[in-house]
């Protein structure tokens, strides 16, 4: 087919830093003799070469145990000799293999599709993880906080009724007071629901109590706590891609936050329970005007008013779901609302919460 | 072969405007694959840069591929990021099951385990450097895998610091002759013999600028105070418990201007530590020498936060490029090289690449 072509070259041949120059001599077959000045000779496999760059020389090839050897044209390379030879990677095989618009065109639409999954996953798939999934989840992730929830037997009495009252079939649902003198109530992972003891104390009844608990226990029932849980593992691993960060975003029980809409469900779950257990929403409305009125003057409001946004919406809510003449059953007696407010103090050995 | 004086032994003749290209397509790419693409494109900048460097008579080749940060990464993710945030969420359970000490101790055994990894992460990025850098067809590496370095990174930087911060620059000496003796090109082994104490006037100008700092500030703000007071006679003048808006802006000024310039002062010193580590550095017959003057650290500095600053952050992708330029122009090396003698390397290369320093989020060597 054709004859015998040499190509000036230089060369290294991995074993000493000496550089070779010379001929690098191709008689059509799989193997390139280079034959340097000095005469020594040293043979490679085409098919052992790896392009290593253009644009420098005429190419230069390493062989593919990466052992030093380095082989670069400085003459011009015969077009079937050129043929033989490998082509270099430039992005990456598979982008390579694609052309770089359609392989940026393809990440991105992947990439989309990911992000999208990822941030709807919360709440498509939030409400089919099972109930008791969750709870186990939630007991690894938390426990039963160990002692730092306020038991009296008349508070936990009175607890379970007014829980019994908002939410009569509750398999999931917990509901404690922890000692932690804060405006606040949470709902946690597992179905925990925690009223704060400074709540307690600031509430003036038992329908107010009533209001905010029916809130939180909307929070469990319609499934939010594990869609925040969801979206925030979600960030996690998309941010990961990007910067993988350590730490971030692990400190998050406490700094869960929920979106305006899912509020707004909760609120109407706890008007819905309200409604069914005769407990009038008047006082939960009180207790949001007491917010709104107060919001901004102490740090202690913060919790409650930074994640529970609106309260001046959300009182006309309640103060509408009030239905003139009707025969409303206050939520506890006063007895049954006095011990629970009594709850942390009688508690012998509670413990204080440090960490909220 | 003889040294060129005249010349330096090493250049670098690389252009931003063929980088660009590359820069840009790895920021696409980068984008578009939710940053996995960046180890591809680290390889393909280094690639790049290397063979835009000279040292000697022959560029320098990058023999490292994408696939092997990424698997660096990996590796990094399943050995350490996984069980930290594990070891970090049942810390937090036992916390909240009132199971304090194990809580605490679960926490504080990651934050060791980090410290630790962080020095031998260091270590390891150099190693990998150098394996994965040809000269002649010759690279370098190390025989040593760096877990012992990491202890010592642990006690020297918390000797130092117990010091009162005074022993740092030992420290930092310390541990940088330390790693570079453990490394090799070809068969020969690096020297680095630098002490620490002509760092000291430096650290020491560093150490005390906030104590100066805060006294000029008091000072400053005693004149302040006594201004506000003679210029406003009539108004009332300055009343501690409500002092004017301008006041608080002065002192946000101030806080901001003071962090700025103790960065230039830690500047001054770390110039001083680049060219006294580097200088006592030596490779079989050949010395080095690096020459960048603290104005010349600044003006990267500088360079850097303005580069960021026009383009939004996108100019990130030519820091890269910068550090390297700055690196390859300001280093020199005088003696001689014998290419008949210097022969491959027989150390080990790990298959994986820097995942750990790029975990932790260091700059290089």
């Amino acid at each position: 087919m054709h004859g015998t072509c040499e190509v000036p070259a230089f060369w290294y041949d991995g074993i000493s830093a000496r550089r070779y120059e010379g001929v690098a001599v191709w008689s059509g077959g799989d193997t390139l003799r280079l034959r340097a000045d000095d005469g020594e000779t040293m043979d490679v496999a085409l098919g052992d070469l790896i392009f290593v760059e253009r644009g420098v020389m005429d190419g230069s090839y390493s062989r593919k145990a990466d052992d030093g050897f380095r082989l670069s044209f400085t003459g011009p390379v015969p077009e079937d000799l050129a043929h033989r030879l490998p082509r270099g990677q430039n992005f990456g095989k598979w982008i390579d293999g694609l052309g770089l618009p359609k392989a940026a065109a393809l990440f991105a639409v992947i990439s989309a599709a990911l992000v999208a999954i990822v941030l709807t996953a919360p709440t498509w798939l939030g409400p089919r993880v099972p109930t008791s999934w969750e709870r186990k989840m939630g007991d690894a992730m938390i426990g039963d906080l160990g002692n730092r929830l306020c038991h009296t037997p008349k508070a936990d009495a009175a607890l379970a009724k007014l829980v019994d009252h908002l939410d009569p079939d509750r398999p999931v649902t917990r509901v404690g007071i922890a000692n932690v003198d804060m405006i606040n109530a949470v709902a946690l992972p597992g179905g925990q629901v925690l009223i704060f003891n400074g709540l307690l104390q600031e509430a003036d009844s038992a329908d107010e109590l009533a209001g905010v608990v029916g809130h939180e226990i909307g929070h469990v029932r319609e499934r939010h706590v594990m869609q925040a849980l969801l979206r925030q593992f979600g960030l996690s691993v998309l941010l990961g891609g990007i910067n993988s960060d350590l730490g971030s975003s692990i400190f998050g029980i406490a700094s869960m936050s929920y979106s305006r809409d899912a509020e707004r469900e909760a609120d109407a779950f706890s008007r819905k329970q309200l409604a069914a257990a005769d407990i009038s929403p008047v006082g939960t409305a009180e207790f949001f005007e007491y917010l709104k009125e107060e919001s901004g003057d102490s740090p202690e409001w913060v919790g409650w008013v930074a994640s529970h946004p609106m309260p001046a919406e959300r009182e006309q809510a309640f103060r509408d779901a009030v239905i003139e003449g009707k025969n409303y059953k206050p939520a506890l007696t006063d007895e049954e609302f006095s011990a629970l407010q009594s709850a942390c103090k009688e508690d012998p050995d509670v413990e204080e919460f440090s960490f909220f | 072969m003889d040294e060129d004086q005249a010349q330096s032994a090493f250049g670098f003749h690389g252009t931003w405007r063929e980088f660009a290209p590359i820069a840009f397509t790895n920021l696409l790419l980068i984008i578009v694959t939710l940053g996995i693409y960046r180890f591809w494109a680290k390889a393909r900048e280094r690639r790049y840069l290397w063979s835009r460097t000279r040292f000697i008579d022959e560029r320098l080749e990058w023999t490292g591929t994408g696939l092997e940060l990424f698997l660096g990464g990996v590796v990094v993710v399943l050995l350490f990021i996984l069980p930290y945030i594990v070891m970090t969420q049942v810390a937090q359970a036992m916390i909240l099951r009132g199971e304090t000490a194990i809580g605490v101790t679960l926490t504080v055994i990651p934050l060791l385990a980090i410290f630790y990894l962080m020095g031998v992460a260091r270590f390891r990025a150099i190693r990998y450097r150098l394996g994965r850098t040809n000269w002649r067809g010759i690279r370098g590496g190390s025989n040593d895998n760096g877990f012992r370095y990491g202890w010592s990174y642990m006690w020297k930087t918390t000797l130092g610091y117990l010091a009162f911060g005074l022993g740092v620059p030992w420290a930092m000496v310390s541990l940088w002759n330390q790693r570079w003796r453990a490394m090799s090109f070809g068969p020969m082994e690096f020297t680095c013999s630098a002490d620490f104490s002509p760092l000291m006037k430096r650290y020491l100008l560093f150490y005390l600028s906030p104590f100066l700092a805060i006294i000029v500030a008091a000072g400053a703000m005693f004149a302040l105070a006594l201004g506000f007071a003679i210029d406003f006679d009539g108004g009332g003048g300055f009343d501690p418990e409500n002092p004017p808006i301008g006041f608080f802006a002065a002192i946000i000024v101030s806080v901001l201007l003071f962090y700025f310039v103790l960065g230039f002062i830690w500047l001054i010193y770390f110039a001083k530590f680049y060219r006294v580590v580097v200088g006592h550095m030596a490779l079989g017959d050949l010395e080095f020498e690096f020459d960048a003057k603290t104005k010349d650290w600044i003006k990267l500095g500088l360079g850097d936060v303005a580069l960021l600053v026009l383009t939004l952050g996108l100019g990130f992708v030519f820091l890269g490029y910068r550090h390297w330029k700055f690196f390859v122009i300001h280093m020199q090396a005088f003696g001689e090289v014998n290419v008949d003698d210097l022969t491959q390397s027989t150390t080990k290369r790990a298959r994986h690449g820097e995942g750990l320093l790029d975990a932790f989020d260091m700059g290089a060597i």
